[in-house]
């Protein structure tokens, strides 16, 4: 069982870093063209980049997702229509259907690994980092549903394919739950949170990072829109961050008897939160936006990965769970 | 644009009041500065309170002292507040960081938490969120209860979004229709005036913010209840041996018939650690159960967790007169250096006195202290040169200046946390007040849309701040009315 479970694991890093090679690929095409665009350049490439303002990356996310905005629908000529169905296009569709895949390998699992030890994917730095991956997926692809900005993966699937690998260089063995881990609720509740949470916070993150990266990369996505996922990455993060912090309070307080004890983790988890506190009131109470309120989503997700990590290097009690 | 109507601009619509501070070319006219009044004086102060700006800056300083606290090693519990403990944390701090601890050690880096400059930054913090917050309950009362409903001609051609639909008919009738759709749309409807109405959903939704600000003042408040009432103590309590006091003056003892620690043959992880704890109230029983680190014992306001266990010694200690100073197990987490033997302690408050108890480590050869003994080494608090010393064999007493010492028996203990917090109440109120207010925030946005039918046309507008959700929302509601609009014109 574990073998398979072995396969289903490696399967998902595979399809990561081809949806990753795709998008790469999809997107260098479309920056060629938009740079052709730009010289005014006729575009003899089968692409229906840069009609009514539209880059081909608008275009190929929209085609991929079936849906397509109205007004430049209406501008579109029916030739150009017909490009957009094209074969280059379609590697939209692979590069969206290998990401989906790799979700549904890491869930199957994710299901295959509970189904053996019999509690959810959080007992070891195996399984968090598991689960990370799989809450990076999980909202990108929810972020890809709503904003259809194909560009977040340059920065998420390298962080997805970067845990995926760490997570499989740590071995699949099952081990035994330590007694402090005993609870299989808060266990799924607080550490499901985190992963969710983070997950979230990945995104952000790299819609922060294409903010700051905006001038170098010539696409016609909107900055304002990059600016924007990053603020609702933010906005989904921090609730869940919140809500993470509170569960596993109420778990210290179960299990340790005190539900704060400055323990290096929980200092890292709130120095986290405060960071994200520090974004949302930057942005809500001070108008913060662009270059500034990006840095500051890059400082919270360094915090995130810090606090992560943290069982290796911060000792505490945390540390015996690695 | 009747007598009526103000002029709102959208960027006043859309960004809340900033009141401002003096400025500095302000302040450097003024050589001669006026008195101002202690009103006055108070209403700065309190402009200071609300500034936004000083509330990001205190954020941020509370981030950079956590991130310190979780970077050092911070001393336990009450050990800097004793000298010999700080001493004795000190010379572990000069091992790990070198000439760095004295530098550390003396900035009060290696018990943040506990600092001076730490409590300072969480009362401004908590001043900061309360005066915000007080600032803000009037504008946020204002906007539900009574909303500015007309606004400019030109508001409806400069805010964020705004759009124009030809109605083909009366501009009354067509006002009608659309405040009736906006009330099936569950927006709120208010008329300003024959041609223009204001319209807003969740109008309430900024006091989701008021909960989750005043959940931190309650938060924090619990930290201040928990650091400085209730009871906290480790209780090791002899596995099949005597009774041991709770403490704390509450007449509760504890009793641990058996233990027991469980590990994978395999690997020696442990599984579990269970204690069968019975609990008196004076000589009632009045808890008996099985408690592991995720199943406490509670009773009264009184929780008892599993903590830790190992092997130890039951020694009792009484003074001239026959009272029992002290009784119980003690636990022997340390080793002498040169390894030899185990080591102890415990504190005999009333005397001011530490006793250290010393057993020979297993496969050593000791001429001090040999197999089946244990070795008593008296200290003054905060000394350390023993004041006396004594061998005892197991089963038997000795006396030293005036202290009658005795050695029960080795064996197991298992170490019980015992906690009364009454902080924990207000946490947890805090919390989901927190999670409430959150929730309230982020999920029910107060969206505000003004109407205006003139000339045939329909005008919306509103100048809340860009969101593509509202954008999506905006454009629906429009086609809509487009829609509505022609179907009724053919």
């Amino acid at each position: 069982m574990l073998n398979l479970a072995k396969v289903l694991l490696d399967a998902s890093l595979v399809f990561i870093l081809l949806a990753l090679i795709t998008n790469v690929v999809l997107l260098s095409a479309a920056r060629r063209v938009n740079r052709l665009a730009a010289a005014k350049v006729p575009a003899k490439v089968a692409v229906g980049a840069g009609v009514g303002g539209r880059s081909l990356d608008d275009a190929v996310t929209s085609v991929d997702a079936g849906m397509t905005d109205a007004d430049n629908e209406a501008a579109t000529p029916p030739s150009t229509k017909a490009k957009q169905k094209a074969t280059p296009l379609n590697m939209a569709a692979f590069g969206t259907g290998f990401t989906i895949v790799a979700w549904a390998l890491m869930t199957a699992y994710i299901i295959v690994r509970m189904t053996i030890t019999g509690h959810g994917p959080f007992s070891n730095m195996h399984e968090f980092a598991v689960s990370f991956v799989w809450g990076i997926m999980a909202a990108y692809l929810v972020a890809f549903w709503r904003f259809k900005v194909r560009m977040l993966s340059l920065v998420v699937l390298p962080v997805a394919a970067c845990l995926d690998f760490y997570a499989i260089s740590l071995g699949v063995g099952v081990e035994t739950l330590l007694p402090a881990l005993q609870n299989n609720v808060l266990l799924t509740l607080h550490v499901g949170f985190a992963m969710l949470s983070y997950g979230a916070a990945c995104v952000s993150f790299a819609a922060a990072i294409l903010y700051l990266i905006y001038p170098y990369l010539k696409l016609k996505i909107s900055r304002d829109k990059l600016d924007e996922i990053g603020y609702k990455g933010a906005v989904v993060a921090f609730p869940l961050m919140t809500i993470m912090i509170l569960l596993g309070a109420l778990w210290a307080k179960t299990a340790w008897g005190a539900y704060w004890s400055w323990d290096p983790k929980e200092s890292a988890a709130l120095v986290t939160w405060i960071l994200y506190a520090a974004f949302m009131h930057a942005r809500v109470a001070r108008g913060w936006r662009g270059t500034r309120s990006a840095w500051l989503l890059i400082i919270g997700f360094a915090a995130v990965m810090v606090a992560y990590f943290g069982n290796y290097f911060l000792g505490g009690l945390h540390s015996a769970y690695k | 644009m009747t007598s009526s109507d103000t002029d709102i601009r959208p960027d006043q619509a859309s960004v809340p009041e900033a009141t401002s501070l003096p400025t500095q070319s302000s302040l450097a006219e003024s050589e001669d500065l006026p008195v101002i009044s202690i009103g006055q004086f108070f209403q700065r102060l309190y402009q200071v309170t609300y500034s936004k700006t000083i509330g990001l800056i205190i954020i941020l300083v509370t981030a950079v002292f956590v991130f310190i606290g979780m970077m050092l090693t911070q001393a336990p519990s009450g050990t800097w507040s004793d000298p010999a403990g700080r001493d004795q944390f000190m010379s572990m701090m000069h091992a790990k960081y070198g000439a760095w601890a004295t530098l550390l050690g003396g900035m009060g880096f290696f018990h943040v938490f506990t600092s001076i400059p730490f409590f300072i930054v969480m009362a401004a913090l908590a001043i900061s969120i309360a005066g915000c917050t007080s600032h803000r309950i009037p504008q946020m009362w204002q906007q539900w209860r009574h909303p500015r409903v007309l606004v400019s001609e030109r508001f409806f051609t400069a805010a964020r979004y705004q759009a124009s639909v030809p109605t083909s008919g009366k501009d009354d009738q067509a006002l009608h229709v659309v405040q009736d759709k906006l009330k099936a749309a569950h927006y709120r409807v208010i008329r300003g005036n024959d041609t223009s109405l204001y319209a807003d959903k969740y109008s309430w939704g900024g006091f989701g913010t008021v909960a989750a600000h005043l959940s931190f003042i309650i938060i924090m408040a619990a930290f201040v209840v928990s650091g400085l009432t209730g009871y906290q103590g480790i209780v090791n309590v002899f596995v099949g041996g005597s009774p041991v006091s709770v403490g704390d003056k509450s007449g509760l003892t504890l009793e641990a018939p058996d233990f027991n620690a469980t590990y994978d043959d395999t690997t020696g992880r442990p599984l579990d650690y269970v204690s069968h704890l019975i609990l008196r109230d004076g000589d009632t029983v009045v808890a008996e159960q099985d408690v592991r680190v995720n199943s406490p014992m509670t009773y009264k306001g009184f929780a008892f967790h599993q903590n830790n266990y190992g092997m130890g010694v039951d020694v009792s200690v009484k003074d001239s007169s026959g009272n029992t100073l002290f009784s119980g197990a003690v636990p022997q987490p340390y080793t002498s250096t040169d390894k030899k033997f185990a080591i102890g302690e415990f504190t005999l408050p009333d005397l001011g006195l530490v006793v250290q108890v010393l057993s020979p480590v297993s496969g050593t050869t000791n001429a001090d202290i040999g197999p089946g003994q244990l070795g008593f080494a008296i200290f003054r608090d905060g000394e350390s040169d023993a004041m006396a010393t004594s061998v005892v064999d197991q089963g038997t007493s000795a006396t030293v200046r005036d202290l009658t010492l005795s050695f029960v028996r080795e064996g197991q203990f298992t170490g019980i946390m015992v906690r009364q917090d009454p902080g924990a109440t207000w946490m947890w109120i805090g919390s989901i007040l927190l999670v409430v207010g959150m929730t309230v925030t982020f999920t029910f946005r107060h969206r505000r849309l003004w109407v205006r039918a003139q000339d045939g046309k329909l005008l919306l507008a509103s100048a809340d701040k860009e969101d593509s959700g509202f954008r999506e929302h905006f454009n629906q509601l429009v086609s809509q009315a487009q829609t509505w609009f022609s179907v009724r014109s053919k």
